[in-house]
């Protein structure tokens, strides 16, 4: 562990410093979300014949493929993103801090992608105000694609406001050390076009909030962490497909249990990720420390543990005794590669992390960060199979076209690169105009106090310093 | 509700007296109006037949208003016959407040004020002790007379495909939208008997899959005949519905049609050039795009026929749709599903009778035909039958096997109506000839009578054994099913034949979808396709020709 002591200097270092490195991922990041917004212009130009997809049935194909694969795996990150913070916040688990405003970012930014891929996907994105909103009342009764809708909405305003309103004591304290953005258009100078932001966030802000605030954050992370299981991916993300009778690889109540245990292996990986990329490029060794990374990695491990557990669960119902359509969507999981090698890395991570558990000197952070690309390369796959099987063996399995074919158009695969793209700039953008490690994780660090936090929780020192694994 | 009250309502004296100021506030008889409004409880409850009520307070109407806008005799057996009638009527008037019960009151003449009052307060108490006014509330209120459905012979269907064609022509569908599609399969794990074949239109069904997930109600069934139908200026295109139906039937509009609105606009006009209609083949009468081909992004599937069904596209077409018309072996029976004596109910309820009708529809000689051929021929059954020239013992057989197993034979508006009446006249041209038809000779000559003993009376002929004349003759279909019923979707088509077991595989008909052409709107000829994604495949950007 670092000796440096954690410093202002340190979270605003984002925002003072330019380098080549930035400007080239950022020209790489928006060259793939412009390659993207072509194609789907392209897409809305031409119609939805440029993807891979066709009619389930006598039509030969799938209805839905990896826009909607695709879909699930970016508010799966996002919705465990958000858990993730929220839990930090609820049980005072502070060893995480330094990274939880991190994980609320990804949950804007995965939302962001999710909606996105809502309008791609979609045959008339411009009817989306008029057909769904004008019919909300009647159609939110029956139709799990409006609930989806409500709660991505949903969850959406709740991260933003609760990133909003820890974002208001640190932007009121760094106020003077944030970036300011006046150019000089044609020989006039204009005024700070930032300072209207930053008064906008901390509009009306006494130090007599803080307290306030906290409680606030408190309960909206209380809420979070209430509804996660019955509304995130533990409830109306699952329900578009495990109310649907039709489909043995989709119906049944398993599926709200397994898209939570992905989404938290997903984002957790996607913070390990996000973390080490701002540890390396901004020297935070001492804020991100490789104890945060190990104790991801130990959750990590968890929930690959139990992400597997409940695989298992459905391979062992859909083969003792099976009806027919279960059997050939069993056999299906048994065979295709898109599911058998997703759960192989899957296991393979779990296995690698259990092993630096026992062995401490197994843990490297490029490991570590193997471990994320690998979880997050499997939850994709694993999504868009689970989406392609529905439709490859339904119950009414008579027609020559099923299982359907399906090979992803480029347009489609460009979306991945292109949300990816959308992500990352979001995270460059954001990363210059506000601190993405939290004033208060660096208070902690330093082991201040007074600072408003009024809950008990153990001394800050020994919970943020002590390791969670002994090297 | 204390033990004194002494209120005839279920609402108590409080709203009682509230009535009768209300009724104060009026220039009528208040006394009358509570009277009547007691009445109009007893009449909810059971105790007091509509009719009663109507004769009891008429003179009184008549005196206060000069007229009785009450439902008269003729409009409550009207009413009546409709289900529920003016009991039910009452019952159903509900409200959610009380302004709006107010406004409610205004807007209903004074004296059906009176009766109102009583019911209104049943309808919105729901009180324990009123058990028929309080089930009221509960349903649907809107009455549905129609259910267009049909009935489907598997066994007769001898997949020519030209359903397939006729339904692509009318909607002016790209290739591979196969709205209506049929298909053989094999089927190890079913019995080896009858033929292994699927004719798959939308199922129309009463609790559609569909319609619930629809984010944006553009999936919706239309109220007044139960047809599920997409409205394609709602529809968002996110393909819910044809995720969610069980049955494969949506086609998705994945690129720009190939036949423009112009065309079909133009095409429809020619069609019904001359009839005064204005139907655009795309418009129901309610004014919503639901017909012919989706635009793009859009969901599309089977309609049904509401151009037809609407009568825009001329009364004959009313209860047909274009692959029923255009079926050579008459395998689809289209019609009112709620009606026992509809063409499907009729064909479902006894498949051999009504094979036997169509078949012999063929055959039957036209009474002009007959009076040619037997004039100077005696009147016995033998005679008859060598001076015939078109009609033989086999023939007649049938015909009057048909007859004696049908009710209400040659009568009502359906379709096989028809072929009942050219049976008749037959007949009747048979029996002013001089043969007796049910008399024991011709019946027993016939095989449909047994011969009596000399002791014992005729009597008459024998339904059983026309019945077993009829199934020798069509055969009886292997089953009587819905498709997937256990899907909960409640389908409005019955379906008599082989049903496909869960292991059921698709091979190849006797006609290949691409040797089929349908003449489409633009005047081009286009084969059909049976697999949609090859005709798409053109268009995918990037498609390297391989499969997950």
């Amino acid at each position: 562990m670092s000796t440096k002591t954690p410093s202002e200097d340190d979270i605003l270092r984002p925002m003072h410093t330019f380098t080549k490195k930035y400007v080239l991922l950022f020209v790489i990041s928006a060259l793939a979300l412009g390659a993207f917004l072509v194609g789907w212009l392209y897409q809305l130009q031409q119609g939805m014949a440029v993807t891979g997809l066709s009619d389930w049935g006598s039509g030969g194909g799938v209805t839905w493929g990896l826009y909607i694969g695709a879909f699930i795996w970016w508010v799966g990150i996002a919705h465990g993103g958000i858990i993730l913070s929220a839990a930090v916040r609820l049980l005072g688990m502070d060893r995480y801090m330094p990274v939880a405003r991190l994980a609320e970012m990804l949950t804007l930014a995965g939302l962001s992608a999710a909606g996105f891929y809502i309008l791609v996907h979609m045959g008339r994105p411009d009817r989306m105000v008029t057909s769904v909103l004008g019919h909300y009342h009647i159609t939110v009764n029956n139709s799990p694609l409006v609930w989806d809708v409500t709660v991505i909405t949903a969850y959406f305003v709740l991260t933003a406001t609760y990133l909003g309103l820890t974002l208001r004591y640190d932007i009121a304290r760094l106020r003077d050390d944030l970036p300011s953005f006046s150019p000089n258009v044609g020989g006039k100078q204009l005024p700070d076009l930032l300072a209207p932001v930053y008064n906008v966030l901390t509009l009306g802000y006494t130090k007599a909030e803080d307290k306030v605030i906290d409680r606030m954050v408190w309960w909206v992370a209380l809420a979070i962490i209430i509804m996660a299981p019955l509304l995130l991916h533990g409830g109306v993300i699952p329900w578009l497909f495990a109310v649907l009778p039709n489909y043995p690889g989709w119906f049944g109540g398993i599926q709200g249990p397994q898209f939570l245990t992905i989404a938290l292996t997903s984002a957790i990986s996607g913070v390990i990720l996000l973390s080490y990329a701002f540890r390396r490029a901004y020297d935070w060794d001492h804020i991100i420390t490789d104890d945060i990374f190990r104790g991801l990695l130990l959750w990590l491990g968890f929930f690959c543990l139990l992400f597997l557990w409940l695989q298992l669960q459905q391979l062992a119902t859909g083969s003792f005794h099976p009806t027919t359509d279960h059997a050939d969507a069993t056999a299906s999981k048994f065979s295709h590669p898109m599911y058998v090698v997703p759960m192989l890395m899957v296991l393979g991570v779990l296995v690698y992390i259990f092993a630096q558990t026992i062995r401490p000197s197994l843990f490297s952070k490029g490991r570590a960060i193997a471990a994320g690309l690998l979880v997050l390369t499997a939850t994709l796959v694993e999504k868009t199979y689970f989406v392609l099987s529905g439709f490859w063996y339904p119950s009414f399995s008579i027609y020559d076209g099923s299982p359907g074919e399906y090979f992803p158009s480029v347009i489609e695969l460009l979306s991945i690169v292109g949300t990816i793209g959308m992500v990352v700039l979001f995270f460059l953008v954001l990363s210059k105009l506000v601190p993405v490690v939290e004033l208060h994780a660096v208070e902690h660090l330093r082991g201040d106090h007074g600072h408003g936090h009024d809950h008990d929780h153990e001394s800050v020192d020994e919970s943020a310093e002590q390791p969670e694994v002994e090297a | 509700m204390s033990t004194e009250d002494e209120s005839f309502h279920p609402l108590g004296q409080e709203w009682e007296n509230e009535l009768e100021t209300m009724l104060d506030d009026t220039e009528y008889d208040s006394d009358l109006g509570m009277q009547m409004a007691e009445d109009a409880m007893r009449v909810t409850k059971g105790e007091l037949s509509e009719a009663d009520f109507h004769e009891k307070y008429h003179d009184d109407v008549m005196e206060e208003f000069g007229v009785d806008d009450r439902p008269t005799e003729e409009a409550y057996e009207e009413a009546q016959k409709n289900a529920g009638g003016f009991a039910e009527m009452l019952k159903s008037v509900d409200s959610d407040g009380e302004e709006s019960r107010r406004d409610m009151m205004k807007k209903m003449g004074a004296g059906a004020a009176f009766v109102g009052l009583g019911a209104f307060g049943a309808a919105e108490g729901g009180s324990e002790s009123q058990p028929n006014v309080a089930a009221a509330q509960e349903g649907d209120n809107t009455e549905q007379d129609v259910q267009w459905g049909m009935a489907i012979d598997l066994d007769r269907c001898d997949g020519c495909l030209s359903c397939v064609k006729a339904c692509a022509e009318e909607n002016n569908l790209d290739r591979g939208v196969n709205w209506m599609y049929v298909l053989d399969y094999e089927d190890d794990s079913a019995v080896d008997i009858g033929q292994n074949r699927l004719v798959r239109p939308c199922q129309h069904c009463t609790d559609a899959p569909c319609e619930k997930v629809c984010p944006t109600t553009a999936r919706h069934t239309r109220d007044k005949d139960g047809l599920v139908l997409t409205d394609y200026d709602v529809c968002i295109g996110c393909r819910y519905c044809q995720v969610a139906c069980p049955y494969g039937v949506n086609y998705f509009q994945w690129d720009e049609p190939d036949v423009s609105t112009e065309d079909i606009e133009a095409h429809a006009h020619e069609e019904m050039e001359g009839e005064g209609h204005e139907a655009d083949h795309m418009t129901d009468d309610r004014g919503r795009w639901v017909d012919s081909r989706a635009p793009r992004g859009v969901m599309s599937k089977c309609t049904m026929c509401p151009t037809f069904q609407d009568g825009l596209a001329g009364e004959e077409k009313v209860g047909t749709t274009a692959c029923e018309d255009a079926c050579p072996p008459d395998a689809i029976q289209f019609g009112n599903m709620f009606d026992e004596n509809s063409d499907p109910q009729r064909y479902a309820d006894n498949p051999a009778r009504g094979r036997a009708l169509s078949d012999i529809d063929m055959t039957v000689p036209s009474a002009a035909a007959l009076e040619d051929d037997l004039d100077g021929a005696d009147d016995d059954l033998e005679s008859v039958l060598e001076a015939s020239q078109d009609l033989d013992e086999e023939d007649l057989r049938i015909m009057k096997a048909i007859e004696i197993v049908s009710e209400d034979f040659g009568e009502g508006d359906a379709e096989y109506v028809e072929y009942e009446q050219n049976i008749i006249e037959a007949f009747d041209a048979l029996e002013a000839h001089g043969l007796d038809l049910d008399s024991e000779e011709v019946l027993v000559g016939l095989d449909l009578a047994d011969e009596p003993d000399e002791d014992e009376e005729f009597d008459g002929p024998s339904e059983s054994t026309a019945q077993t004349v009829l199934v020798n003759e069509a055969g009886e279909p292997e089953s009587n099913f819905q498709l997937l019923q256990d899907m909960g979707t409640n389908p409005n088509i019955i379906y008599l034949g082989n049903e496909p077991g869960p292991q059921a595989k698709q091979v190849d008909g006797p006609v290949a979808y691409e040797d089929v052409e349908a003449d489409l709107a633009d005047g081009r000829s286009v084969p059909l396709a049976d697999n949609r994604k090859e005709v798409l495949d053109e268009m995918t950007v990037g498609d390297a020709g391989v499969s997950l």
